[in-house]
């Protein structure tokens, strides 16, 4: 009853964006470390991961922003400086602290703070920022090695330089659009995660990590972890995703129609195409290694200019091989990479899309409980009513025991009890209340309810404050659901506006990241059109030493048909 | 023995030493590098070598403007206008020029491949080769790629120092009646090179073809060597770069796939519609540029690496009847000695029977068995060692002719192998300076093609 008349915790701080940073506000524990006090110096490049995707988010989101003054913590005055911050993932160690099996721990360059964490933490920070904020689009972090590559390497998979490289790179990535994103940077979570003396396994046990609720459809939208509301959010429904919405938001149905869209492009032709590409171009490096040696052994054989001619065509063709194996890696970088992360974001955008839709399902389906339980309470307000009415006509007689049973069992199949029925035919009106789409059970189901009912009639010594029991027991769990409508609709608001927000901001990352994507692969592309022409280049400047063959024109004879008619040159 | 002193007069056995002062002493004085040749011999004497080739003038050739000839018939043909210039006096034309076809080609090979044994006639295309790729013998591909081919063998006859001179050379160039001068050609054999005639009348050889030469010459074990090496060099590099060839067709086919999907892309992204189709149209390009290349650059690359192929194989070929050549002197000069040694065994019995102590076992036997059928009179014996004198006398003059053979071979392979090495110089420069010119344009192209689109993606308008 208490709960019913809260004050609705949205009424406060529904709507606004950063509503989670003061939830750990409390948390503070540990203890700053050298206090942060060279923006200069920490702006510096440093040592950079060898093929850093440029993130074309950077600073630009907190310049927007008004400057932050009420910092938490040191990482988030460091995040929060106004500088182009970037984090560092700066080398990969295998180490086996705090584990009895080796593992590759990832070192983490904030500012001067060097953290070290293995791969399953940044899952599990994931993981929690995936339930502590279901309303935003948490960046992917590498998936998972498929289970094949295990059975094929077995262990040493796992030391697998290029799949340590590339998780290197994607958890740089990972870190860095953290800490641009508006919100998600300031959680004090991830500032933790960042700092070196802080023990993650604490982290992960206490507050707000430990405290997050089971099921985070029952819980707000805006913080999942406040639990002031608990009793509200119980009574919600639990709706399944693949219910079907009655009143369909147009704008959100067009988001997932294009997140689908979007998902099945980039994962399907995108990532297909670009990985037979990718496989092409490491065929055709290949090739060129076997070529240019082939080239260089030939040229062993032949002596004076026409020896240094063919070594330079094998110089050349070994260039092709550097410079190939070069576009490939970059290729993989800042276009593969950046491909399967949006593809990964496609997917983590469904499940965004998804929340949001069973958050409206919640709503719904509270509203038609609502529908059905005031029906309910009208059909017992009236047999009250009735059953006074009765009762003051019939002052004094006793007391039929049916009356109460048949006030229990309505709304809930009156016509499975025909002895009841008869009894009552007089006195019941011939209205019988439509028993609510949601409750409405098989026949047995109700006939087995009514025969319950009548046991518990017979048995029950005062029907009468039965009777009123059940009303007050209604009324109860309406103004329950109407608060938990309530809780509900401002949920759905919160959530569809940040979501909306969220995409929005995404939106603008993607076409930023798309462009960089593009000129990135543009810019390879014209640098190995570079390397190989100057190679050719040096071909064509040895080949003109060549002798000419004595068989030829003089040298003051016009250049005429005959001349100029090379053996094998282009069709003309 | 005596025998052998007889026998070596007649050898080679001196001229080789010669020849072999010859082989070493370049190799001592290090090479002189300005005629680009490997073969030491060629190199050390400088002008006076006699195996330095030497042209009279130049003959520069072309083929071109193939036309169809009686069209819509079945005799339908295809001729190619041939043009050459000159300065070799006996033809009559500077700038002589006729039309002929393919048949003529091959008749002109043919006969100059019979006249000239010990040159290194180049070869001529297959006649259907590519037919069966292509399925038309008219088709445009076909016709120009045959028309290379031709250019290419024309060009290779006018680089030899000896074809290029041959009467027949001239006529196919020159003759307004070419098919009277084939007739001509046939009916009369010009006798064009002294020494080639020459050799031709030792083909009948008395030899086993598996039999291996005694003496080999270093010097051209040498160039088999190099030849070995070249064609294997050839072919590696051949099936490489096929290899990758197909690799880069597969990669012009991938690339148009992308370029597919980030047009597909950019109907998804309505806001950037405009620059990603400007980058798929890019990729489309770079596409059709490699394709460009490989059509146009690297697959002339290789048709020519093959017909350098086809052309050293000849040159192998002239090599191998050098060595038949000396083979067949030396299995003259072996004939000989063991004839030479039985008239020995027949004067040592004749002059005094007590000759034969020193000719082994076999010959006393011969001589018992002769004994006992009654026919060991010495009068029979004379009769032999006469006969035997004329099979000497006729043998020693087949041997000579047979060293005097080998000899002259061995002297105009060794110009043969020179002039081999200019071609192939000459060939391989163009090989290598087309390549590099195709690659050159096509990197340049998609390096402007790439520059082109970066400031259109840089256009973008990105609010974060």
């Amino acid at each position: 009853m208490d709960d019913v008349d809260d004050i609705n915790p949205f009424s406060s701080d529904a709507g606004s964006p950063i509503i989670a940073a003061n939830l750990s506000l409390d948390e503070d524990l540990s203890p700053p470390d050298t206090p942060v006090n060279a923006p200069a110096r920490l702006s510096s490049p440093g040592p950079t991961p060898p093929a850093k995707r440029p993130l074309p988010l950077s600073s630009s989101s907190s310049r927007q922003q008004p400057p932050k003054t009420d910092f938490c913590c040191t990482r988030d005055q460091w995040l929060h400086s106004g500088d182009d911050v970037e984090i560092l993932v700066t080398g990969a160690q295998k180490t086996s602290d705090n584990s009895k099996t080796p593992y590759i721990a990832y070192i983490i360059q904030t500012g001067h703070v060097e953290t070290r964490r293995r791969y399953s933490e940044f899952e599990s920070l994931r993981n929690s920022l995936v339930k502590l904020y279901p309303t935003l689009i948490i960046p992917p972090i590498p998936s998972k090695q498929p289970i094949s590559d295990y059975a094929v390497k077995q262990a040493k998979a796992k030391e697998d330089a290029n799949l340590i490289s590339r998780r290197k790179r994607m958890l740089h990535t990972f870190l860095n659009r953290m800490a641009r994103h508006p919100i998600l940077s300031n959680e004090h979570v991830f500032h933790r995660f960042l700092q070196s003396d802080v023990s993650w396994t604490e982290v992960l046990h206490s507050p707000p990590i430990s405290t997050l609720p089971k099921n985070i459809l029952k819980a707000p939208a805006h913080a999942p972890t406040d639990t002031t509301s608990a009793q509200v959010y119980a009574a919600l429904p639990n709706p399944s995703a693949a219910q079907p919405l009655r009143h369909p938001d147009a704008r959100f149905l067009e988001s997932e129609i294009f997140t689908d869209k979007f998902a099945n492009h980039v994962s399907g032709p995108m990532e297909k195409v670009t990985r037979r590409v990718m496989k092409r171009w490491a065929e055709y490096s290949h090739d060129h290694a076997d070529l240019g040696a082939a080239i260089n052994g030939f040229s062993l054989n032949e002596s004076g200019a026409l020896a240094a001619s063919l070594e330079k065509t094998g110089q050349a063709i070994d260039t092709g091989y550097l410079s190939t194996s070069a576009l490939l890696q970059e290729m993989e970088s800042t276009w593969a990479e950046p491909l399967h992360e949006y593809s990964q974001f496609s997917s983590i955008i469904k499940k965004l899309l998804m929340y949001r839709h069973q958050k409206h399902v919640q709503y719904e389906m509270t509203q038609d409980g609502i529908e059905s339980k005031r029906e309910q309470l009208q059909t017992l307000e009236r047999n009250e009513q009735e059953a006074q009415r009765l009762e003051g006509a019939l002052s004094g007689s006793t007391i039929r025991p049916s009356r109460s049973t048949n006030s229990g069992t309505n709304g809930s199949g009156s016509d499975e009890n025909p002895e009841t029925r008869e009894q009552d035919d007089a006195e019941v009106p011939p209205y019988s209340p439509p028993p609510p789409p949601a409750r409405r059970g098989p026949p047995a189901m109700g006939f087995l309810h009514a025969l319950s009912y009548t046991l518990h009639g017979m048995m029950d010594v005062d029907p009468e404050t039965a009777r009123r029991n059940s009303i007050t027991k209604t009324r109860e769990t309406l103004s329950q659901l109407e608060d938990a409508l309530q809780a509900s609709a401002q949920d759905l608001k919160y959530a569809s506006s940040t979501i909306q927000a969220d995409l929005d901001r995404f939106q603008r990352q993607k076409v930023a990241d798309l462009r960089e994507m593009a000129i990135s692969m543009a810019r390879s592309h014209r640098d190995w059109c570079k390397k190989n022409l100057e190679a050719w280049e040096e071909v064509k400047r040895e080949t003109s030493k060549i002798e000419d063959h004595p068989n030829r024109l003089p040298l003051n004879e016009p250049a005429s048909a005959p001349v100029s008619e090379p053996t094998t040159g282009r069709p003309t | 023995m005596e025998e052998d002193d007889v026998f070596d007069s007649v050898t080679w056995d001196t001229p080789a030493d010669v020849r072999n002062n010859d082989t070493h002493t370049p190799l001592g004085q290090g090479t002189p590098v300005g005629l680009g040749f490997r073969l030491p011999s060629e190199s050390d004497t400088g002008p006076r070598d006699p195996n330095e080739p030497k042209w009279e003038g130049y003959l520069v050739t072309a083929v071109q403007d193939p036309v169809k000839e009686l069209a819509e018939t079945k005799d339908t043909y295809v001729s190619y206008l041939v043009s050459a210039k000159t300065n070799l006096s006996h033809f009559t034309n500077k700038n002589p020029s006729a039309r002929r076809r393919y048949q003529d080609f091959r008749f002109l090979r043919e006969n100059i491949a019979k006249d000239f044994p010990a040159c290194v006639v180049p070869p001529l295309p297959e006649k259907h080769r590519m037919e069966y790729i292509t399925g038309d013998r008219f088709s445009a591909e076909f016709i120009e790629r045959r028309r290379q081919d031709l250019a290419l063998f024309l060009e290779r006859i006018g680089r030899h120092p000896v074809l290029q001179r041959a009467t027949l050379v001239q006529a196919f160039f020159e003759s307004t009646e070419w098919s009277v001068k084939m007739h001509q050609h046939i009916a009369h054999p010009p006798g064009p090179e002294p020494s080639p005639s020459l050799l031709d009348n030792l083909s009948d050889s008395i030899l086993n073809a598996f039999a291996r030469v005694r003496k080999p010459d270093e010097r051209f074990l040498e160039m088999r060597e190099n030849v070995d090496k070249f064609e294997e060099g050839i072919q590696g590099v051949d099936r490489l770069w096929m290899r990758s060839k197909t690799r880069v067709n597969d990669l012009t086919s991938d690339y148009h796939d992308l370029a597919v999907a980030v047009q597909g892309l950019g109907f998804l992204e309505s806001g950037i519609t405009d620059p990603l189709n400007h980058f798929s149209n890019t990729l489309l390009e770079f596409s059709s540029i490699m394709r460009n290349c490989n059509d146009n650059t690297t697959e002339p690359f290789l048709n020519h690496l093959h017909s350098l192929l086809q052309y050293s194989h000849t040159n192998r070929a002239v090599l191998k009847l050098r060595d038949q050549k000396q083979l067949d002197f030396e299995e003259l000069s072996a004939y000989l000695s063991s004839v030479v040694e039985e008239r020995d065994r027949l004067a040592a019995i004749v002059s005094g029977r007590a000759g034969s102590s020193g000719l082994g076992l076999g010959s006393y036997i011969r001589d018992r068995v002769d004994a006992l059928r009654g026919a060991d009179d010495d009068r029979s014996r004379v009769e032999k060692m006469r006969k035997l004198d004329i099979k000497i006398k006729e043998l020693q003059d087949a041997v000579t002719t047979a060293h005097d053979t080998s000899d002259a071979f061995s002297d105009q392979t060794l110009s043969e192998q020179a002039v081999f090495q200019h071609a192939k110089e000459a060939e391989m420069k163009t090989m290598l300076t087309n390549l590099a010119d195709g690659q050159i344009a096509a990197y340049k192209e998609s390096m402007q093609e790439w520059d082109r689109i970066i400031p259109i993606l840089q256009r973008i308008r990105v609010d974060v």
